[in-house]
């Protein structure tokens, strides 16, 4: 068995494009499409013409204390010439009790920022009133509602957990990408012969499956902490430090996802043939199990009964949860005995007619 | 040694192999020629324990091997028709992973593979990978893989097929040193009749799925002893003469080829006085004549009434 697994990896280390493709292209779509959101904090020019510059630094200095918005000091004249430019998109006019924004075109950022803004200025406008009205008394503002608040915090932001979605999506995505082309090779040792010439040897046909199983799940589970660990330095995502329940889960799903191979190869015996279906399953599965959008934003019961089936769904969910929740092993028995359930049915079903095509 | 009973496959509703019955008898070199698509390949993959048979059985010193497999795997080394090598590894990589897997290690294992190089005469390119390699030199290292763990039993399917001229004789030269030298039982499938006459001692002649002939090569060809061919090479056909052929007395067979003709006739026949005078009469010019005694592939011809390459 071990030389049968260490045969492969020679045979990667000979011609790795496809492992390294697959790792580049995780943390190429994870870059930009979670990064370009982690970075970016929206930037909006305020300008004053009522207020003197004085005030006008003492309002941007308060608005600046929520960390997502940055509030920048300019004039009317340069706000105006650059959304004529179309260099910004809006800008906001500041007054003494009100406020106004200035925009150039339609924005799809600016109703979420003007409902920020609201809150952020109605708050400092009262605040306004309230040091007026005592002008002598020192304001502390209190928070009444800290459940919330809490919860928010243990179980982070919703662009942390957007950030965390595509990193695990992608990552198992581009992971599920590479077993199953690997799993090519098996096909193609069938038809060239030398798997022919290992069943005259003396290794088992079992030995002979470990081999090359035990070689996709490695290469599977390098990937993902390739993927992981580039990743999490690069953008400074944070997946906390449940490992074991981390691990469980990331084994529990590679297990599932190489028996998934074993189970398609069997259906579909040809290389050319896999070239094309693979791809098309991968993507269809990743689309449905949530892996390029959250699973919330899908309502249609069908789809999501559909999600239930994929190992992708279940890898995915779990191993989010086992970041952002903390959870115990014992806590997410759930799905990694779906995925070990799936992972037998599959293995089991796959072996069986692999065996059977090539008795006939 | 090997002894085959009525064996028989159907793939489905198409039966491949045919109530075949032979026998390998130590030290032999035994042929099994036919044209592509008779059954050969399908035979020795159930001879050699891969294929799972319909009917038959197939004994290995008294002991069905359908049953017990790994009686006879140990002791055969198999050249597949295909190049069943990882090509992205070298000679030498391929060798040593094929000899590994048969136990063999340390020195025994890196003489074993120079031993092995030096027959192919692959020694110098040990170290390329495969895939950088000519057809006759990959064939050469697909035999060589095979012989890693000194196997008693080489069965050869086709090993030849799409060669350069100069690598085939290399390779039959090295086959039957293999079998002359080393004692080594050989079972060679081709369908190229001058290779099964060069390298064999017996002869199955297969066509259909069926055995339609089988014994030494003398035996086989005396099928023909009353019988000689006369090869007419010309520089058109015309079915007029060959309908002017088929009607000459003493013309057993007609058989035409891009070349000409080719009359099996009864020995002793004095022919070539009206074969000149039918060529006359189809308006045909004739380029070569030539009288041969019987080949295999005229037996098979005589057999079937078709060429071994049709």
């Amino acid at each position: 068995m071990l030389n049968v697994f260490m045969l492969q990896w020679k045979r990667l280390i000979k011609q790795p494009l496809l492992v390294l493709l697959f790792i580049g292209l995780t943390v190429l779509f994870v870059y930009f499409m979670g990064g370009a959101q982690i970075n970016s904090t929206v930037k909006i020019p305020v300008y004053s013409e009522t207020l003197t510059e004085a005030e006008l630094t003492d309002w941007i200095e308060r608005l600046n204390k929520d960390a997502s918005i940055i509030f920048e000091p300019t004039d009317y004249e340069t706000a105006k010439e650059d959304i004529r430019m179309n260099e910004i998109g809006f800008a906001l006019e500041l007054e003494e009790d009100t406020y106004r924004i200035l925009a150039g075109r339609q924005d799809e950022q600016l109703p979420v920022i003007e409902q920020q803004l609201n809150q952020i200025l109605t708050e400092q406008f009262r605040l306004e009133e309230v040091r007026k009205e005592f002008p002598t008394s020192e304001i502390e503002v209190k928070d009444f509602i800290t459940l919330l608040e809490s919860q928010l915090v243990e179980t982070g932001s919703a662009q942390t957990q957007y950030q965390l979605q595509i990193l695990v999506g992608m990552a198992f995505y581009f992971s599920v990408y590479t077993i199953l082309f690997l799993q090519i090779s098996l096909v193609e040792e069938k038809r060239m012969g030398t798997w022919n010439r290992l069943i005259f040897s003396p290794i088992s046909k079992t030995k002979l499956y470990l081999g090359h199983l035990s070689y996709y799940y490695l290469v599977g589970l390098v990937q993902i902490l390739l993927s992981f660990y580039i990743l999490t330095n690069l953008l400074g995502i944070d997946l906390g430090t449940n490992y074991l329940p981390m691990a469980a889960i990331t084994l529990a799903f590679l297990f599932a996802i190489v028996s998934l191979g074993i189970l398609i190869t069997a259906l579909v015996p040809s290389p050319q043939s896999l070239q094309v279906v693979i791809p098309i399953i991968t993507t269809s599965m990743a689309m449905l199990s949530g892996a390029f959008w959250p699973l919330e934003i899908v309502s249609n019961r069908f789809l999501l009964f559909i999600a239930e089936l994929m190992p992708l769904k279940h890898g995915l969910q779990g191993l989010i949860d086992a970041i952002l929740y903390e959870p115990s092993i014992s806590e997410l028995l759930q799905p990694i005995g779906i995925l070990l359930l799936m992972g037998i049915l599959f293995m089991g079903s796959g072996i069986n007619l692999m065996e059977r095509v090539s008795k006939t | 040694m090997i002894e085959v009973k009525n064996l028989g496959k159907n793939f489905k509703k198409k039966i491949a192999v045919d109530d075949v019955s032979m026998y390998l008898d130590e030290g032999e070199s035994v042929g099994l020629l036919g044209p592509n698509g008779a059954g050969k390949s399908t035979t020795i993959s159930m001879i050699s324990t891969l294929l799972p048979p319909t009917k038959g059985t197939v004994k290995y010193n008294g002991k069905n091997v359908l049953k017990e497999p790994e009686e006879l795997r140990p002791i055969l080394g198999v050249v597949p028709q295909e190049i069943a090598l990882y090509e992205e590894l070298s000679a030498y990589e391929n060798m040593s992973f094929f000899g590994k897997v048969y136990g063999i290690s340390g020195k025994k294992l890196e003489d074993k593979i120079q031993e092995t190089l030096d027959l192919v005469g692959l020694k110098e390119r040990q170290k390329d990978a495969v895939e950088t390699y000519s057809g006759g030199m990959k064939r050469r290292i697909n035999i060589a893989v095979a012989l890693m763990h000194d196997p008693e039993i080489l069965i050869m399917d086709e090993p030849t097929v799409g060669i350069d001229p100069q690598s085939r004789n290399y390779i039959l030269e090295m086959v039957r040193k293999l079998n002359r030298e080393r004692g080594l039982t050989v079972l060679y499938t081709s369908h190229y009749m001058e290779e099964v006459e060069k390298l064999c001692d017996r002869v199955y002649i297969m066509d259909h799925g069926q055995i339609i002939a089988s014994g030494t090569k003398e035996e086989l060809k005396s099928i023909l002893s009353n019988e000689e061919t006369i090869q007419i090479q010309v520089e058109e056909t015309k079915s007029e003469f060959r309908d002017l052929l088929s009607s000459q007395e003493g013309v057993n067979q007609v058989l035409e080829d891009e070349a000409g003709y080719n009359l099996i006739v009864s020995k002793g026949e004095q022919l070539l006085g009206e074969i000149f005078d039918h060529a006359k009469q189809a308006n045909i010019k004739i380029i070569g004549i030539h009288v041969k005694t019987p080949t295999l592939e005229d037996v098979f011809l005589h057999l079937t009434g078709r060429k071994l390459r049709d």
